[in-house]
């Protein structure tokens, strides 16, 4: 009901005046504070305690991340200048010599190696959520002050693109002299330092004038959080927010059509998707599998609930992702062809039920309740639709494939790490917390694919995957989700596929 | 019964009602489904690293064993942690208390600023323009959703016209206050004004509704009177007549539904504080709903619903020390 009423002060229409920066906006050095509003916001300033995108940007600003990772997906030298491979099953990472903390301390090797071995082991600090991105990594040390060995139990590039995603550093005495996990304090290496700090509402940064890179572009910056969509499009329209993410596709037009403000939009990694436990009938039958993905028509789905915002999915696999099989396409919807494979898998006259939360991903319960509608539309088959709360689902996702409760629902996967194992693993090994489809053929490839050093090999492996599991259609494929973002028109910034937001990235 | 009785019969009631709060809580987080473990930990945590959390949080423990447990850490003022941020609950709610008692007690103000005034006006002038204004005033007030009516003013008063801000807390009344005492600079004052005006129309819309009306017909009935009668023909100046004596004797009972309200206004800052991201406990209770977190909810709902039960034996023991026969009624 907010969001509705939301869609209408949006769609007022109402003109917004000069931006909320300090100053006239076009000398760069006049610029006061820059203002992002999100939906969700940290609940501590700990770097390690999260494994979110939105809580990534509000601290990726202090705690800097150590390699630069491209919209391309490309990894760069940040924190880490060089890293090589001395043996199987070590990374040797270079660090700068010149990078120290906001409170002074230089950065050395033992803090980047106790950082790592904070993510992975719970009995560093704390139990971090970020084990889960890092499965190739064993463990780290330090090798004098500029030199860290990572051990880890997969392929090279495996390893790195995990580090890369997922490690930003701390400094161990710092951090160890602060309760567990860190709240109301941050002490990282990146552009911004903090300079206040509310529990759930906001955090204020100033620029670090001993950053060893570039200066950025505003002197201060302020992210806070408003969980009404209507709120945070209200804030942008008054001037009072200068980025804004998730502007709900019904008020697109409206923030676009507005002086002085416009809506920038990118397709991200977040996949979203109709789980099918494949040993639970009729799901156990890949011919009833593929028939509900040829019921469904994704295109339609993404015009008509989606506002046009999103992209079909192919297979598991976001494009852009290492791993990505380009030479497949989606589904189209064929009724009768649906109705044929639903005879041939001896599962005609079946009543099935598709579950789904409501309010976690873009109109989700809807998209659900159309894909189960079209289902229903088959003369062999009849599909209802329910809500039910999101742990339930995330209950039944992490159950197993024998799970018979709930064997057919809606969920959603980001895919950060820019590598297709984060995608798959989860969901197709068995030691995976998202195990639904068993196929021990299948494990093994994924398995094979972990361990191969020779990248041309491994995407071969990984693309060779994605293509048979398109046919095995574990999913109903859906759609990526769209970031949709509203900005000050002048801001020079463009949104990126994998949701995250850097400051010094941005400018007038 | 003597007043200490009466008090102490009071307070047993509110511990009663207390502790129906604290087990009616642990008993919709018992029955409701999911795992808290999933709340956690990232999804594609392994099932060891589940597991081992399970036995941490007790999770593995008979339901009794685990109210026992609840119980005994609320009386030793540990309300767990939360899921979320891994903080204990208790600054996590203390934290916030103060913005939504601000909200709370400004909505009030807005009430009885605007509400008693248009009560007295509307009872004086009956059937008259001013009464029927005051009418339709109440009607919608009380008619009127307060999301709706704050996503409306956030429309007409932020984006249009920019005479306030759609929401946020940038400071806090007591630091503000704090700052003008201090240096005289009423800056933050005024910030702190600014921020809190609309996000307290919109909760106290309908409360203002309310006294408006019970306002009205209190000086209605008290206008019928005999003495006022006796008073009017004493020769007593009108003005005199309706706010000393007539307006006095009607205050009773709306400074009971005040002191009331107080309470109401707090579970109903919840919404409000979504609209105009307005950092209070209804914000938390809010995020913490759709992330499951249970600690949690339940420390935000044990403390309002605290509060509530101190502000009735406030306002019972106010009243019966203002008009003692009610202890023996």
């Amino acid at each position: 009901m907010l969001q509705l009423l939301g869609t209408g002060v949006a769609s007022a229409g109402i003109t917004a005046t000069a931006g909320c920066l300090g100053g006239d906006g076009d000398d760069e050095d006049e610029v006061e504070e820059f203002v992002v509003t999100q939906g969700e916001f940290i609940e501590n300033t700990d770097p390690n305690d999260h494994n979110a995108t939105p809580y990534y940007n509000v601290l990726d600003q202090v705690y800097e991340p150590l390699f630069n990772v491209t919209d391309d997906g490309e990894i760069e030298e940040r924190v880490v200048t060089d890293w090589e491979h001395p043996e199987d099953g070590v990374v040797e990472l270079t660090i700068r010599d010149d990078v120290v903390f906001h409170e002074g301390e230089e950065l050395v090797a033992s803090d980047v190696a106790y950082t790592i071995n904070r993510q992975i082991d719970e009995d560093v600090g704390i139990v971090s959520d970020q084990v889960a991105g890092m499965t190739a990594i064993e463990g780290a040390e330090a090798d004098g002050d500029t030199t860290v060995l990572v051990e880890h139990s997969a392929a090279e590039s495996l390893a790195e693109f995990q580090l890369a995603n997922f490690a930003r550093a701390v400094n161990e005495e710092w951090m160890e002299g602060q309760d567990q996990p860190v709240d109301g304090e941050m002490n990282g290496t990146g552009p911004y330092q903090l300079e206040e700090y509310e529990s759930g509402v906001q955090a204020v940064y100033t620029r670090f004038d001993d950053y060893w890179g570039d200066e950025p572009a505003f002197e201060t910056v302020r992210f806070n959080a408003a969980a009404e969509s209507s709120s945070r499009v209200g804030g942008l329209q008054a001037d009072e927010s200068d980025l804004v993410v998730n502007v709900p596709p019904t008020d697109v037009e409206t923030v676009d059509t507005e002086d002085g403000i416009e809506v920038r939009n990118v397709t991200s990694f977040r996949n979203i998707f109709l789980v099918m436990k494949n040993e639970v009938e009729p799901f156990d039958s890949q011919e009833f599998r593929q028939a509900l993905n040829y019921a469904v028509d994704n295109e339609g789905i993404i015009d008509s609930v989606l506002g046009g915002f999103g992209a079909p999915m192919t297979q598991p696999i976001p494009e852009g992702l290492f791993g990505y099989n380009p030479e497949l396409d989606p589904y189209e919807q064929d009724q009768e062809l649906a109705e044929e494979l639903i005879e041939e898998s001896g599962y005609a006259g079946e009543e099935i039920t598709l579950q789904s939360m409501e309010g976690r991903y873009l109109n989700d319960a809807e998209v659900a309740q159309t894909a189960a509608d079209q289902i229903d539309q088959l003369g062999n088959v009849s599909c209802d639709f329910e809500t039910v709360p999101f742990d339930q689902i995330s209950d039944a996702a992490g159950e197993g494939p024998d799970f018979e409760e709930i064997p057919f629902f809606l969920i959603g996967w980001g895919n950060p790490t820019g590598d297709s194992d984060y995608g798959l693993s989860p969901w197709f090994t068995s030691g995976g917390g998202q195990f639904n489809f068993r196929d021990e053929e299948l494990e093994e490839r994924l398995i094979e694919s972990q361990q191969e050093d020779d990248e041309d090999e491994r995407e071969a492996l990984l693309q060779g995957i994605n293509a048979d599991l398109r046919e095995e259609a574990p999913w109903v494929f859906l759609h990526l989700e769209e970031s949709i973002y509203g900005v000050r028109d002048d801001l020079e910034w463009e949104p990126r596929q994998d949701e995250s937001i850097y400051i010094d990235e941005m400018g007038l | 019964m003597s007043f200490g009785k009466f008090l102490s019969k009071r307070i047993l009631q509110g511990v009663i009602v207390v502790w129906g709060v604290i087990t009616g809580t642990f008993a919709l987080r018992a029955a409701s489904p999911g795992d808290p473990v999933n709340l956690i930990v990232d999804p594609a945590a392994s099932p060891e690293l589940r597991e081992r959390i399970r036995e941490e949080l007790g999770l593995n423990e008979p339901l009794y064993v685990q109210y026992a447990d609840y119980l005994g850490g609320i009386l030793t003022g540990d309300f767990g942690y939360s899921y979320q941020s891994g903080q204990d609950v208790l600054p996590l709610v203390v934290q916030r208390l103060p913005a939504t008692l601000e909200l709370a007690v400004a909505a009030t103000v807005v009430a009885i600023v605007i509400a008693i005034p248009l009560g007295v006006v509307s009872a004086t002038r009956r059937n008259q323009p001013a009464d029927y204004g005051a009418t339709l005033f109440s009607l919608v007030g009380i008619s009127t959703p307060n999301f709706w009516l704050g996503i409306m003013l956030i429309l007409v008063l932020a984006v249009q016209f920019g005479i306030f801000p759609t929401g946020q807390r940038p400071v806090g009344f007591a630091e503000a206050m704090g700052t003008f005492v201090t240096t005289l600079h009423a800056d933050e004052l005024l910030t702190w004004v600014r921020h809190i005006t609309l996000p307290a129309i919109a909760l106290g819309t309908y409360f203002t509704a309310l006294i408006t009306r019970l306002t009205r017909s209190g000086m209605v009935d008290e206008l019928g009177k005999p003495y006022v009668t006796a008073t009017e023909a004493k020769g007593l100046p009108a003005v005199l007549i309706r706010y000393k004596h007539v307006l006095r004797n009607t205050m009773i009972p709306i400074i009971t539904v005040l002191g009331l309200q107080l309470g109401t206004l707090i579970g109903g800052a919840v919404i409000t504080e979504t609209v105009f991201a307005w950092p209070g406990l209804g914000l938390r209770l809010i995020n913490a709903i759709y992330t499951l977190d249970w600690p949690l909810i339940q420390g935000i709902i044990i403390v309002i619903g605290v509060g509530f039960v101190l502000i009735n034996i406030v306002v019972d023991s106010l009243y019966a020390y203002l008009n003692p026969r009610v202890i023996d009624e």
